[in-house]
């Protein structure tokens, strides 16, 4: 799967859960439908807990680069 | 005290004791306009200037009034230079105003409203300018003070919603002289960061002169040419700021901006769950489905006896090719019965066998004779026999009558 956003994955996964509930697709399309399905879900899992949940401070230093500080709030 | 005055006697006296007061001829005062009105034809401006406990009347004459700078209004805090007399025919003291400048709260808001009109103006309040806060962000850019409540007040909502946010914040004075400046150059800097999806910037609440930084032109300028979606988050519900104003989304408040700036992984959780179950759920009664197929299928008696059914089709084989063999016998000798049948009848048709009998073919210059009609006296006819041709010559010719035709 290509490098995907969690909206648009969502979004198709809304999609193929509506697909298969249809009930109009074939045994074999079902199938299809289901593992990309499953597949879609288990990406946004993984994009929900990827990140980290830091707080850091951006400052620029002496010579004008980025500099992230941790903070505590 | 013996002398009876007139009233206007008295007024002119009391006129006379003020306008002799080098204080009252020339002060400066403060406070705010109430009950103004203007007076269209003569073009004086009359109005009570009051504060909390006290009021007096003012008058500013057309001369004067055409100087101003700016529209009075109720409510308008001002500062102006006057001097105190009396309005004889009234027996009132009142201030004659020479000028007039709006003072504290009221001249913010006639700075406000000019500065508003003037941005307005250049579109940077335009609904079409405004850009879309993106629906799923996970790096959030903070412009606040790293001490104020609103930064916690934010964090804490960001964490509640979405505990993976990560938050990358610019610290800034959010009032006082420095904050315009603090503001709009932290926003500069997230924007050359870039690593961002969305900027909050806000403070907690204060008095309105605490959120004047959020009137300045240049953090409303630098909102305005952010290219990261920004959210305004300024004091409490009922402050409005020209911040919100240009801001992409106004959020009442710093908490609220935290709400709309992420959305609610446990409800985007709860929905995943959602829709992986309803994928199993669907699978489920497909499979169900063709299962019940099959085992009806199965159910058929045939299934259970396939033996059987294999007896039958060879047994309908078996004969189909009997059936098949005698059929093809007796049509090759019925074939060949009808075709000797057909070479006699040939043979006992054949002109030679008629010619055997006696028959003889009659011709006159290679073409068959059927007619007397055909032929004259005199002419030269063929006859063909079974073993000899003749040449014969007409010498009679008589129509006769042989059989019923």
């Amino acid at each position: 799967m290509e490098k995907l956003s969690f909206e648009l994955a969502l979004k198709k996964l809304e999609e193929s859960v509506e697909q298969l509930e249809s009930g109009e697709l074939e045994l074999e399309e079902s199938i299809k439908v289901f593992e990309q399905g499953i597949e879609l879900s288990l990406f946004c899992r993984k994009e929900l807990s990827q990140a980290e949940g830091k707080i850091q401070r951006l400052v620029k230093n002496l010579g004008g680069e980025f500099e992230l500080l941790d903070f505590e709030v | 005290m013996k002398e009876i005055l007139t009233v206007t006697e008295l007024n002119s006296y009391i006129a006379n004791l003020l306008d002799s007061d080098p204080f009252l001829g020339q002060l400066w005062l403060r406070g705010e306009i109430s009950g103004f009105r203007l007076y269209q034809q003569s073009g004086h401006m009359y109005f009570t200037l009051k504060d909390e406990d006290s009021t007096i009347s003012a008058v500013m004459f057309k001369s004067r009034a055409r100087g101003l700078k700016f529209k009075p209004k109720d409510g308008m805090e001002v500062l102006l230079r006057a001097s105190v007399s009396v309005f004889a025919r009234q027996g009132k003291y009142q201030l004659y105003v020479e000028e007039m400048q709006p003072y504290g709260i009221g001249g913010l808001f006639l700075y406000l409203e000019e500065l508003k009109k003037k941005l307005a103006a250049k579109g940077y309040f335009a609904p079409e300018r405004k850009k879309a806060i993106p629906a799923f962000v996970q790096r959030v850019g903070i412009v606040t003070s790293q001490d104020g409540a609103a930064l916690r007040d934010i964090c804490r909502i960001l964490k509640q919603r979405h505990p993976g946010v990560e938050v990358v914040l610019v610290h800034s004075s959010v009032q006082g002289s420095e904050a315009p400046g603090e503001l709009a150059e932290g926003l500069r800097l997230l924007n050359s960061y870039g690593e961002v999806e969305l900027i909050i910037i806000g403070r907690g609440g204060g008095s309105y002169e605490d959120l004047m930084a959020f009137n300045s032109e240049l953090v409303v300028q630098a909102i305005y040419e952010s290219n990261i979606p920004v959210i305004s988050a300024v004091g409490h519900e009922v402050d409005f700021t020209l911040a919100d104003l240009v801001a992409d989304l106004r959020a009442a408040t710093p908490s609220q901006a935290a709400s709309l700036a992420v959305a609610d992984m446990q409800a985007l959780s709860r929905q995943l769950d959602n829709y992986q179950q309803r994928l199993l759920r669907a699978m489920q009664r497909k499979l169900l489905y063709y299962t019940e197929i099959i085992d009806r299928l199965m159910m058929k008696r045939i299934w259970k006896q396939p033996r059987s059914l294999l007896h039958m089709r060879e047994e309908l084989l078996s004969q189909l090719e009997k059936r098949l063999s005698r059929g093809m016998t007796e049509t090759f000798r019925e074939k060949k019965m009808r075709l000797s049948m057909n070479v006699a009848a040939l043979d006992s048709l054949s002109p030679l066998k008629i010619m055997e009998r006696g028959y003889v073919l009659l011709q006159k210059e290679g073409r068959i004779i059927r007619d007397e009609q055909q032929v004259q006296i005199g002419d030269r006819l063929e006859v063909a026999m079974r073993h000899a041709d003749l040449e014969i010559e007409v010498i009679k010719k008589e129509r006769v009558k042989r059989w019923k035709s």
